[in-house]
């Protein structure tokens, strides 16, 4: 496999519901990536394409509509789905195709527009689709399965309602710092701890909402493309991981979880942060910034485990003691996290991956960590969808 | 014992009351001794033979494994004609079968809800159909 590594970036600015569509903010994330890699359109040899799953038969294509919108050249355009680690999959893809020398040069790109109103089931066949069944009959939004994990969290390790607050109020002061940020309002421990309860113990702003956004990368293993970048990000490892049979978590969209654990807790996340690790050759201890997928103050907590930044119930600690923040060993989400811009389904991936390049780069002005060499990028998707993202300078 | 009578639930195969008892219809693979909930969410140990799987009740207690309040309602296709909101959800443990169901609470004294304490499976009245019938879906009450 040859070495593969981010030449060129781009992001649409997070926001909530638009009447534009996807394709538009695709075109201004790709765009900033083309410019930023100084690449001409011509050079992108595939397109992996993370599809917008309430853009119809265009959403679900989202890649063929992309490459029209800058010409169509011919090249392999593939559109795949893997929820909320949809980008680590688009990003895995683009990956594998560069390093096994199938193409020199590859584009990975989603856009996810807010849909208006609630996120619910996308079938009527309760046979086929659980999800029919946790809508209809299980009365229990997203939100409702990380307050029952967060629950037995807090009765397991001591986690407090001040431990859940103090998330938010960290990545609302790096949020404030992001211009690609949707929520740029910093808070208070009081003004969390007096927001309402979504579903206790998580309260309002605690949780991430849906949003609208949209990020590329453009990644070669063209030396002379690579010595024209600037700053080029090495790719060290970039999985996937799916769950494993005895995994206590309960999973969204099921009714259901196994009450006797035979593997780790949200363990497609395990298993894609441990088969990073492995094909990387750095580990927890060599990570400078780690960008996770804080949906609730509860994944914030859990992931540092998940991940091996530190045992089962020591996350409490680690992050009341400061050492999560901007200037300790490790900065945990000095992007302002999910808690600051809110989930972009097919897009989001991505932006984490961005956010730490952007971060090796050195480009992140007053949220900058201070000189990282190793950054990872760790991703969550319902139904047992996970990708990690280890780079380098 | 409840009148169960006109009662109908909105997805068939997922609760069962005609043996008396309210109990989850779940389904147990017989080589890697799995139990499913709902019967068609399979979820075998890799390299089990999937031979042998059959309908199964659930036991109608268990004990409370986690909960959560909700405050705000649920949007559709979730369908109910009665105010609920604030209700409890708890993931209810069956601790022979290893599994935790999740389920709404129709407790309502909300602040009496702990971790470990017994549960019994019921039916929660949602709404009336055109049929006159009594719309349920399943749910846990605190074992008095
Ligand atoms: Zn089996």
């Amino acid at each position: 496999m040859r070495d593969v590594y981010i030449i060129g970036t781009g992001i649409h600015p997070w926001m909530g519901f638009s009447e534009k569509v996807f394709a538009d903010f695709a075109a201004v994330a790709v765009d900033g990536a083309l410019k930023d890699a100084n690449v001409e359109w011509k050079k992108i040899q595939a397109i992996m394409a993370g599809i917008f799953i309430y853009g119809g038969n265009a959403g679900h294509l989202s890649g063929q509509y992309l490459e029209s919108i800058f010409g169509e050249t011919g090249i392999p355009v593939v559109n795949v789905y893997n929820a909320c680690a949809t980008g680590s999959a688009s990003l895995r893809m683009a990956y594998n195709s560069v390093a096994a020398g199938e193409t020199d040069t590859a584009l990975a790109f989603g856009s996810d527009v807010s849909p208006k109103g609630f996120l619910t089931a996308k079938s009527d066949n309760a046979v086929q689709d659980r999800d029919v069944i946790r809508w209809k009959m299980g009365g229990l939004p997203n939100p409702i399965y990380w307050a029952l994990e967060c629950r037995k969290r807090m009765e397991k390790y001591g986690t407090t309602e001040e431990d859940l607050a103090l998330v938010k109020v960290l990545m609302s002061e790096y949020g404030a710092k992001n211009p690609h940020a949707r929520f740029k309002k910093t808070y208070t421990l009081e003004e969390v701890l007096n927001s309402a309860y979504v579903c206790d113990p998580l309260r309002l702003y605690e949780i991430c909402p849906v949003s609208t956004g949209a990020a590329a990368v453009i990644i070669t293993a063209d030396k002379d493309l690579i010595s024209k970048a600037d700053k080029p990000v090495k790719i060290n490892a970039t999985t996937m991981g799916s769950s494993m049979y005895g995994d206590p978590t309960i999973r969204i969209s099921a009714l259901s979880c196994p009450s006797v654990p035979e593997a780790p807790m949200l363990s497609e996340s395990y298993s894609a942060s441990r088969q990073a690790y492995e094909k990387s050759g750095f580990g927890p201890e060599d990570i400078d910034v780690l960008e996770l997928p804080d949906n609730s103050s509860w994944h914030y907590l859990v992931y540092l485990e998940t991940c091996g930044f530190c045992k089962d119930g020591e996350a409490d600690k680690m992050l009341r003691d400061g050492q999560t923040k901007i200037g300790a060993k490790l900065a945990v989400n000095p992007s302002g996290g999910f808690s600051s811009h809110g989930e972009a389904l097919s897009a989001q991936a991505l932006w984490q991956v961005i956010e730490c390049a952007n971060q090796l780069r050195g480009r992140c002005g007053d949220r900058q960590v201070e000189n990282p060499k190793v950054a990872m990028a760790q991703t969550y998707g319902l139904m047992g969808n996970s990708g990690t993202t280890i780079m380098s300078l | 014992m409840e009148n169960m009578a006109n009662k109908v639930a909105r997805i068939p195969n997922l609760v069962d009351w005609s043996t008396g008892e309210v109990r989850l219809m779940s389904a147990k693979c017989n080589s890697c001794g799995t139990y499913f909930f709902p019967k068609e969410h399979y979820q075998h140990r890799p390299g089990c033979s999937r031979e042998g799987v059959e309908d199964i009740l659930l036991p109608c207690k268990g004990k409370l494994a986690s909960y959560t309040i909700q405050y705000y309602p649920c949007p559709a296709p979730f369908k109910t004609d009665k105010k609920i909101t604030p209700y409890g959800i708890g993931l209810v443990e069956f601790e022979d079968e290893k599994i935790q169901v999740t389920g709404i609470i129709t407790e309502t004294d909300l602040k009496s809800l702990k971790i470990g304490m017994q549960m019994e499976t019921t039916t929660l009245e949602m709404f009336t159909n055109e049929e006159k019938q009594q719309v349920v879906t399943w749910a846990f009450r605190a074992v008095k």
